[in-house]
């Protein structure tokens, strides 16, 4: 492959992979907010709501996101007389797959942390006369995301991978767009390439969470 | 007249009756201690009267409210206002680690009180220079001492004006060596005047520093008196039994 060629290539992809960091940052920014909606669900004294929470990160944690994607794009539609209103664009049907997908493993992820934090907090916190809504603002959460940062920058790294995916439904992605010049050229260096890309944004994301880390370290 | 009226308050967990109907009084300045064995319902007393438990039956009265009168509890306000009254230190400290010690302080006057950002500044400084903590201010929680750990609890706690404090066994949690600084500063409290109720184990405290010593066993007040009376005499047998063993 001449030098030229391959610089081709390489701009091809990174248009491509520019897809993938939309995707990203809809999903990442969109299923944080409502995964934490779902952990306060799953602690509501009210049954119904809890039962809700549960069902929903049931599903979506328990069956492949693929099947999820595909179900979006092409299943919703065939859905029978609400169907013809479920009809989205490929990508956005994509983009909301991820985030319920997404918000379902956030919601346990927050869960967990939550459950790192000592109820003294709350006592204290009640105590001092705050109201339960400043309790958990105040209190709470900035200590539950400080013990879920690592297992949110996990998530995170995972969420980068799995855009990837979009291929499966056709959108024009990073993997798509390296799929397309292999299938033309006869040539595996795309892939190459791919891979390098996938590389340098998961750098990325891991040095955020880190800084993230240091910056919440309370020392 | 009293500031606290305590009548035949009960709590249950269970099967369990750790409160069997307790009744008492206390003053306005007074130091009372509670003391006795694990599980006599001390704590549970105690964090009652803060609506940290809710009690089963029974009344809680500070100055001329009510929290709680024959079982029932006055509104989630009315509870707000009387729990407000008083402050508790607890045995684990429960500051908030996220914030420095300074925002500890501040919280709590800024969001309920919504006191202006100069005067909770002006106040929390001052709080903790009378603790001997001063320079800790911008600190987290996590780089200090157990003591120095309680001595901002406690400032944490003066912050909100408290008439009466709550001391949850302030230093059981603490190194021996330690205890002593957390002690100073509670003795100080009480000279001025501050209205205290302290669980503890320090018998040294209690009888110093208390003007009434309080014997709880199994959810019951057993014996009450100066630490005159119950150190040097006391009435009951398992007020002499349990002297006997924690002073050996």
């Amino acid at each position: 492959m001449s030098l030229s060629k391959l610089w081709d290539t390489t701009l091809l992809m990174l248009q491509g992979s520019g897809m993938t960091i939309i995707l990203f940052f809809i999903a990442i920014t969109v299923s944080i907010p409502l995964g934490f909606l779902f952990t306060l669900m799953l602690k509501s004294r009210v049954k119904p709501v809890k039962w809700l929470a549960e069902g929903y990160i049931y599903i979506f944690r328990g069956t492949p996101l693929l099947l999820q994607l595909v179900f979006f794009c092409f299943g919703l539609p065939m859905l029978p007389i609400i169907g013809e209103y479920l009809v989205m664009d490929r990508f956005a049907a994509a983009c909301l797959a991820f985030i319920l997908n997404y918000a379902a493993y956030f919601a346990e992820i927050f869960r967990g942390g939550m459950l790192a934090i000592d109820k003294g907090q709350y006592e204290a916190a009640q105590v001092l006369g705050l109201s339960r809504w400043q309790t958990l603002t105040r209190i709470i959460m900035p200590q539950m995301f400080r013990v879920a940062l690592p297992a949110v920058s996990n998530e995170s790294i995972t969420l980068i991978k799995d855009t990837a995916l979009l291929h499966a439904v056709s959108v024009s992605e990073l993997l798509h767009v390296a799929y397309t010049v292999v299938n033309r050229d006869f040539t595996t260096v795309p892939l190459i390439i791919a891979g390098v890309i996938y590389l340098l944004m998961t750098l990325l994301l891991t040095l955020l969470f880190k800084a993230l880390e240091r910056k919440f370290k309370f020392e | 007249m009293a500031i606290i009226e305590v009548n035949n308050l009960k709590k249950v967990f269970g099967q369990l009756e750790v409160l069997k109907s307790i009744s008492f009084n206390v003053n306005p300045s007074e130091v009372v201690a509670v003391i006795g064995p694990s599980g006599s319902g001390k704590s549970t007393m105690l964090r009652s009267l803060v609506h940290l438990e809710e009690a089963n039956g029974g009344s809680i009265k500070i100055g001329d409210g009510y929290l709680v009168k024959d079982g029932v509890f006055s509104s989630g306000q009315q509870i707000k206002a009387i729990t407000a009254r008083m402050g508790m230190v607890f045995q684990h400290f429960n500051l908030f680690p996220h914030l420095t010690v300074k925002d500890n302080l501040e919280l709590s006057p800024k969001l309920v009180k919504k006191m202006s950002a100069a005067e909770v500044s002006r106040m929390s400084l001052e709080l903790l220079d009378k603790v001997g903590l001063a320079d800790k201010a911008n600190v987290y929680p996590s780089s200090l001492s157990g003591g120095q750990k309680q001595r901002v609890a406690i400032a944490r706690a003066l912050m909100m004006n408290p008439e009466i404090l709550l001391f949850d066994e302030p230093t059981s949690a603490l190194d021996p060596e330690l205890t002593g600084e957390v002690l100073q500063v509670m003795k100080r409290l009480a000279e001025e005047q501050m209205t205290m109720i302290v669980v503890t184990h320090e018998m040294g405290f209690a009888r110093e520093v208390a003007d009434r010593v309080l014997f709880m066993a199994d959810g019951e007040i057993i014996e009450s008196g100066t630490p005159e009376q119950l150190f040097g005499n006391p009435r009951h047998e398992r007020t002499r039994a349990f002297l006997t063993r924690v002073l050996a």
